[in-house]
């Protein structure tokens, strides 16, 4: 037997309770686990964002579109080692319009290579290439929406009025965790020539692969130079900085999360701290007997301080055996299919997990300290006195 | 009982081991003070029994306290087993307990979670004994009360009497000179007082520990070798 041991069996005393304390800060940190776990996933397309990578858009937004001639000119910038573009389609399942995915017109080839993370077979690339009609889908998506390959499958877009049938070609998978395996990617050409000619060579955006990381900066400002005297200005920036920017008008989503996740974690310490001074003033005589006999404060405080410490753990273990299952094989699955495009990987990262089980345990501890300064402090005589 | 010499119990002859001179408690209640002792003069000798009667509110567990080195006294000298109380820190106090007092509590206040083998351990958890001894010595306490087959059992699985019983062997473990009782038998029936009582004066006798009692019952003041009568914090 030692005092720890004491501590420890002394958290079984009351099992119902302590059952349910420890059940409370497990879905404390479950809550905490899944918050955080939305941050990791929403930022997880900065974080893995490439760093030879950058976009070239219009100068005022996104929204506004660039003239495909532009891709000729960025190709040709010193730096670049290839270019392809993208537009929006904004594209809809007229029998499902509910079901939002991102749908993109893009040049298959080139596309293909700046994003070399997006995994296709040779087969599959020559036929979308040589399919005018041809669409490559995440699988994610096709699992989604029970899209196989040779499917004819027709969407409608708010963008590009009209209906455009499409013949399903492939189905990509990824090689980073960043890539949005829900993505509809057709060829720009068709896109193009279904529209009308005042509306065509227009295009969404330009991502550029460079040969030098560290000339990103460089390079974005040369090619902004360039169209600075044209008639549309442009704004190029890394990867990274452009998925930041886009970040940056859910940033009051995110600071909300933060928050929340930082109350969460105050109401498990209460809840703890309830607990353990509820247990602590229940046992003050006990502590007044132990103190009688010879302990000394140091040891009352670490009694309690024991306590909390196995509740913390206890509570860390289950939350986390909660967490896995809910936010990985449940929620998390679901938003991946479901939401791909803002949560295309959606796990528990191992940083989370740990700092999870350390919050847990760290809050258990502090809970415990006024609890553990009070009864160590409590003169013997008046310990000894109290009863319950 | 084992009395061979390999027994951790010693046996000394009497000798005076509490000498309180003009000692004085005074609490402060509210904005009052209030004098629980007054001008006490009081010596016990070494391996007597001693009971301590009085009404409520005379100071009898006050007294027992500055004895046990729970609490100091307001004015005056205690001196217990050669400390003087009064002089000591807080640590030294907590270490005089430990090796020079037993307790032995009227709610017997057992550890619910621990058994009764546990339960007599817990003192020694201070000391330097390694686990085997220390579970050595709690099972001669527990033999010594007459548990030895419940030494398994937690205190929900024991009679009032067998718990206080634990209590005493908890009491004895440290092999204290002093042994100090506030109402031993106030929460048993009458049978089982008689079995604690028994057992006190075994100590007592046998095993030489001075034990002072603090009581209501004039019957277990009866089996004590000297019965003292406090009121209004003096000895009458």
């Amino acid at each position: 037997m030692t005092l720890l041991g004491v501590a420890a069996k002394n958290v079984l005393r009351n099992k119902f309770r302590t059952g349910l304390t420890i059940f409370g800060a497990a879905i404390a940190i479950l809550a905490f686990v899944l918050l955080r776990t939305v941050l990791t996933a929403w930022n997880v397309q900065i974080d893995h964002a490439a760093k030879d990578r950058i976009g070239t858009r219009h100068k005022v937004t996104f929204i506004m579109s660039l003239p495909k001639r532009y891709i000729d000119t960025v190709r040709g910038v010193d730096g670049v080692k290839e270019a392809t573009w993208a537009s929006w389609f904004g594209g809809k399942d007229p029998n499902d319009p509910q079901n939002f995915f991102a749908s993109l017109a893009v040049e298959p080839e080139t596309f293909l290579k700046v994003y070399d993370e997006i995994s296709v077979t040779p087969d599959v690339k020559e036929r979308w290439k040589t399919t005018k009609q041809g669409a490559v889908v995440g699988d994610v998506l096709a699992r989604r929406m029970g899209l196989e390959v040779g499917d004819k499958f027709t969407m409608q877009s708010a963008i590009y009025p009209g209906d455009y049938a499409f013949e399903i070609v492939g189905i990509y998978t990824a090689t980073a965790k960043s890539v949005d395996r829900s993505q509809f990617l057709f060829q720009w050409d068709f896109l193009n020539d279904s529209l009308p000619e005042k509306r065509r060579d227009q295009i969404g955006w330009i991502v550029s692969r460079i040969d030098e990381p560290t000339r990103s900066a460089d390079i974005s400002a040369a090619i902004d130079k360039i169209f600075d005297e044209k008639d549309v200005q442009t704004v190029t920036m890394s990867e990274r900085a452009m998925n930041l920017s886009f970040m940056a008008m859910l940033s009051a989503i995110l600071t909300a999360l933060e928050v929340v996740s930082g109350i969460i974690l105050g109401i498990m310490m209460m809840i703890l701290g309830n607990t353990i001074a509820m247990s602590v003033r229940e046992r003050t005589n006990e502590y007044g007997v132990l103190r009688a006999v010879g302990f000394l404060p140091k040891h009352v405080a670490m009694f309690i301080l024991g306590e909390g410490l196995t509740i913390g753990v206890l509570a860390a273990i289950l939350g986390l055996a909660i967490s896995y299952p809910v936010v990985e094989k449940g929620m998390g699955r679901w938003l991946e299919e479901n939401m791909g495009g803002m949560f295309p990987y959606f796990q528990i990262e191992v940083q989370t997990a740990a700092l999870a089980a350390f919050l847990s345990i760290l809050l258990a501890v502090v809970a415990s300290l006024v609890p553990a300064y009070r009864a160590s402090k409590l003169p013997v005589t008046q310990a000894l006195r109290r009863v319950g | 009982m084992s009395t061979e010499s390999s027994t951790p119990y010693r046996k000394e002859g009497p000798n005076a081991i509490v000498e309180l001179r003009r000692v004085s408690k005074v609490f402060a209640r509210d904005k009052e003070e209030v004098r629980v002792l007054d001008n006490l003069d009081l010596d016990i000798a070494e391996g007597a029994f001693e009971a301590l009667m009085g009404p409520s509110g005379s100071g009898k567990s006050t007294l027992l306290n500055l004895i046990a080195g729970l609490d100091r006294p307001s004015s005056g000298t205690a001196r217990v087993a050669g400390h003087d109380l009064g002089s000591m820190s807080d640590g030294q106090l907590a270490k005089f307990r430990s090796s020079t007092i037993g307790f032995i509590f009227q709610a017997y206040n057992l550890m619910p979670v621990l058994t009764a083998l546990e339960n007599v351990e817990l003192p020694l958890l201070l000391t330097k004994l390694n686990g085997a001894e220390r579970k050595k010595r709690s099972q001669t306490a527990l033999r010594i009360v007459g548990l030895e087959e419940r030494m398994g059992h937690y205190p929900r699985q024991l009679s009032g009497g067998q718990e206080q019983r634990v209590a005493i062997a908890r009491a004895i473990v440290n092999d204290p000179q002093i042994i100090v009782a506030d109402e031993p038998t106030g929460d048993l029936d009458r049978k089982s007082a008689d079995e604690i009582l028994t057992l006190m004066e075994k100590l007592n006798k046998e095993f030489k520990k001075t034990i002072l009692m603090v009581t209501h019952d004039p019957q277990a003041a009866e089996r004590a070798t000297l019965t003292r009568k406090l009121d209004k914090g003096a000895l009458r």
